[in-house]
């Protein structure tokens, strides 16, 4: 099949966006892809994500880290920044999605704003509010395992 | 602009976890307002110097009879630079109390009408715009929440009662950017100038009242000052 001609293809613009969540999580592309479709068409319908598109392209995780590259249409950023910013969880593990930028390009994007995943965390024990506690530690960030799950902290709170 | 949060234990993160992620996403200062029934412990100060951003203490409470209520207001007053009431049943309790700064999430489960829209702006006490469960409901719990939104934004447009916006995040991973929330905020019907409005407005509340805590502050217009003396 041809190509449309350059002036008639949709136009697209590229976000870099930042997942983080828990250190034993788990989150691959398709049900990241699935969880976006699925909070667009409560959020804004399914006219609204014909409109906003919303297709993941790049995607890297690990350990409780990632980043991906998600298309929506020019003109129409902010609406896939509102549908982002309504991901709460992806395959019932609490996720933040934060839009780190946007670029034209899917290659600009990954240049700019898909880091290469920071160095794995270091698990060890901590104390941390009165009681020795099993924690995976990165850079300043603290995730203390504690009896009802994981507790954000930082370097500030351990001692 | 500023951002709210419940902090652990009413929440899952810590105070300091909470405040360098609020200021990697760019906002000038946080807000803990912890339940009183489950209030954090941290040192305001030193977070702020350490991240670099303002931390606030506030609180908000939460009581089961109407004098409980008023007399946690009366108790938190002197001790916090934010008070904010948990709305529901003790919303016209908060909107009469001039000593209220914030009516949190008014319509989650109780009502807000035009008697106390008009006691809210007579008192100077902000509604609150949450965002909580459009950002993390779906289905008919998040339409339960935009009615409620839609409605109280027509009081606060008529009424001109002043107002406040918050995402009310009580982990890390559910604080979201301001552009995110205009985003979000445009999708239900607000401008981003409201919403902006609504999460400086927060900051504003904190410096006009640790001013009215500084020593110099006799009432409003009236403060001591060094003059000279008279013979």
């Amino acid at each position: 099949m041809r190509h449309l001609p350059k002036h008639l293809r949709p136009r697209w613009r590229y976000l870099g966006v930042g997942l983080e969540t828990w250190p034993d999580a788990r989150i691959d592309r398709g049900q990241f892809q699935r969880e976006l479709y699925y909070t667009a068409q409560n959020l804004i319908g399914d006219i609204g994500s014909t409109d906003v598109d919303l297709s993941v392209y790049a995607f890297v995780f690990d350990d409780g880290e990632g980043a991906a590259v998600v298309r929506v249409r020019r003109g129409a950023v902010e609406r896939g920044r509102a549908v982002l910013a309504c991901v709460d969880r992806i395959a019932d593990q609490p996720v933040r999605v934060t839009v780190r930028g946007v670029s034209g390009t899917v290659r600009a994007c990954e240049e700019r704003y898909i880091r290469r995943p920071l160095e794995s965390p270091e698990e060890r024990t901590v104390a941390f509010e009165n009681a020795d506690r099993f924690a995976f530690v990165r850079d300043r960030r603290v995730a203390v395992r504690t009896d009802s799950g994981f507790a954000g902290a930082t370097d500030f709170d351990i001692e | 602009m500023y951002e709210t949060v419940h902090a652990r234990p009413d929440g899952t993160s810590t105070v300091s976890r909470l405040a360098l992620t609020v200021s990697e996403l760019g906002y000038d200062g946080l807000v803990v307002r912890c339940h009183d029934d489950a209030m954090a412990e941290y040192d305001p100060a030193a977070l702020s110097t350490e991240f670099g951003i303002d931390v606030v203490e506030g609180v908000e409470i939460r009581a089961d009879d109407r004098s409980a209520a008023a007399s946690a207001i009366t108790r938190h007053r002197s001790r916090r630079t934010i008070v904010c009431v948990h709305g529901g049943q003790h919303n016209r309790l908060a909107c009469e109390d001039e000593r209220v700064d914030v009516l949190a999430h008014p319509m989650a489960d109780g009502d807000f009408n035009h008697v106390l829209a008009r006691a809210a702006a007579d008192n100077g006490v902000h509604v609150e715009f949450n965002f909580a469960r459009v950002l993390r409901a779906d289905g008919g719990e998040r339409v339960e929440a935009l009615r409620g939104l839609r409605r109280l934004r027509t009081l606060v447009d008529k009424y001109d009662v002043p107002y406040v916006v918050s995402a009310d995040a009580r982990s890390h991973l559910q604080l979201r950017a301001p552009r995110e929330l205009f985003g979000v905020g445009a999708t239900i019907g607000f401008t981003d100038d409201q919403v902006r409005h609504g999460l400086r407005a927060w900051g504003e509340i904190a410096t006009r009242n640790r001013d009215r805590r500084s020593e110099s502050f006799i009432e409003p217009g009236v403060r001591t000052g060094r003059y000279e003396e008279n013979d």
